[in-house]
């Protein structure tokens, strides 16, 4: 009888135990939040210009006459799921374009308070490290697109 | 039975306005209101439709509802649909516990999903739902609170800043396209709200409390 | 066999006819029990009889009492959740709750039904909540662990 926290060794590849946040390849495109049945993810944002593309910028020869304008991208402010809710259906993971979303095989994040259910981007950023690599492809799967 | 025979048996058998049609999945009966037991005491004798399967409603917006039964026959191993059309204002059918006994908890149930009532049930009481629940769930109309009074997460738009809930403008409320000024270096576009799109499978007239 | 013959359906009363409420004892060690109440309502019930089967690793407990835990695994319905407070009640003391799965901790992918209950925690006080839907057998372990430690 240990106390030791229970093993992930030798379970199945691709198990679902936690989705883990890998912010830097995040854009905000809010399609895991729009396609979530449960409504569990929770992401706030704003806009921000992108340094070096303002109109001119360093290069005047860059910028077409009179039609340049600033560029500007997404900042991620929260990025949140609801585990209390979440029904670990994946579609998050599958609809993101960017491959920000992935999965874990951990599995013990029991919590005496349902709002400690709730992961923030940080936590999400930590469950990062226990993510596996991808398994080879199965005998007879269909071979990779790209 | 094939389906040939099952429609000539029927074309036999019942009233002329009783459609018959066969598919795929089976032999579908379109009975209307008045044949109804007749309908189904032909099922259960003449086709050997001996296993009653499921009763429920279908709410067909303006054509009011229709009631729709599966049997099947474990002889001949055929199944048949038999569905008849109700109106939407005060819809009522005879019980078909007379005839297929398990049809009496299909019939509670319907009976408080839909609202349709079902003349000569022994006991029509709710089955399923708790004591005290106003409305019948299943219907079309019915506003399902919770994604009502929850705000959907994917509301706003990718880089847009959240926006109390009190100061959002009314849904539909039109809004002109801020799009003829070129806006200032590194300002945010606002989404006009006519734009925005809505949660999926909530229809426009739900809209937020 | 013409229908009349046949007897209407209907419920045959608050007799048990099944078998009865399953309770069984899970050592944790230093003198500890555990004793596990199981409401198995919906498909956590069966990751709940797996877990149970199984002979896992639990903390090892400094007190020597024996302690019941009241375990909620699955969707609570509005229309069963006084039977489930009663089986709450009847749960010996000292008793701890359990929330096991995304339906007991807050209505799950049912939450926005007419008719579920959005967590037991809403009539019943829940000790520890145990994620996943449904959570694996070794995660009761570890929701388990849990509860004796958040017991001391």
């Amino acid at each position: 009888m240990t106390g030791a926290t229970p093993s992930t060794d030798g379970l199945p590849a691709r198990s679902r135990g936690v989705i883990a946040l890998l912010e830097e390849n995040c854009t905000v495109c809010m399609l895991c939040a729009r396609e979530c049945p449960d409504w569990c993810i929770y992401i706030e944002s704003h806009q921000e210009p992108v340094p070096g593309t303002e109109y001119g910028g360093e290069d005047p020869a860059r910028a077409p006459a009179g039609r340049g304008r600033q560029r500007v991208r997404n900042v991620l402010d929260r990025f949140a799921i609801d585990f209390s809710l979440c029904m670990y259906c994946g579609i998050c993971v599958e609809a993101c374009p960017y491959d920000a979303l992935f999965w874990s095989p951990e599995f013990s994040y029991a919590e005496t308070d349902i709002a400690a259910l709730t992961h923030e981007q940080g936590r999400l950023r930590e469950w990062m490290w226990t993510v596996p690599p991808p398994p080879a492809h199965d005998e007879g799967q269909r071979p990779p697109q790209d | 039975m094939a389906p040939e025979e099952i429609i000539a048996a029927v074309g036999g058998g019942l009233p002329p306005e009783v459609g018959c049609e066969a598919d795929h999945r089976g032999v579908m009966l379109r009975v209307p209101h008045g044949h109804w037991l007749a309908a189904l005491a032909f099922a259960r004798e003449r086709l050997d439709c001996d296993f009653f399967d499921w009763l429920t409603a279908v709410d067909e917006a303006d054509e009011g509802f229709s009631v729709v039964v599966h049997v099947y026959s474990l002889a001949g191993r055929h199944h048949v649909l038999l569905a008849t059309p109700l109106p939407r204002s005060s819809p009522r059918l005879p019980t078909a516990t007379g005839i297929y006994r398990g049809a009496a908890w299909h019939e509670r149930e319907t009976h408080e999903m839909f609202g349709i009532g079902f003349d000569g049930h022994p006991h029509l009481a709710p089955l399923l739902l708790p004591d005290g629940f106003e409305g019948h769930p299943l219907r079309k109309d019915f506003v399902l609170a919770a994604r009502v009074a929850k705000e959907w997460p994917g509301v706003k738009e990718p880089g847009e800043r959240p926006v109390p809930r009190a100061e959002q403008p009314a849904p539909g409320a039109q809004q002109p396209v801020p799009g003829a000024e070129r806006p200032a270096p590194g300002a945010e576009r606002p989404v006009p709200r006519a734009r925005r799109r809505g949660p999926p499978h909530v229809p426009d007239g739900w809209g937020p409390a | 066999m013409a229908a009349v013959d046949l007897p209407l359906p209907g419920v045959a009363g608050r007799a048990r006819t099944g078998p009865g409420p399953g309770v069984i004892t899970v050592d944790a060690g230093g003198g500890c029990s555990l004793r596990v109440f199981d409401a198995g309502l919906a498909c956590c019930g069966v990751e709940v009889a797996a877990a149970l089967r199984r002979s896992g690793a639990l903390a090892t407990a400094t007190s020597g009492q024996q302690l019941s835990v009241f375990i909620v695994a699955g969707t609570v319905t509005d229309k069963l959740a006084p039977y489930v407070l009663e089986a709450f009640q009847d749960t010996p003391l000292p008793r701890r709750v359990l929330s096991f799965g995304a339906c007991a901790n807050s209505g799950g992918p049912y939450w926005d039904s007419y008719c579920v209950t959005k967590g037991v925690d809403q009539f019943i006080p829940v000790d520890v909540y145990v994620p996943g839907c449904p959570p694996r057998p070794e995660a009761l372990l570890a929701g388990l662990t849990l509860v004796l430690r958040a017991g001391e």
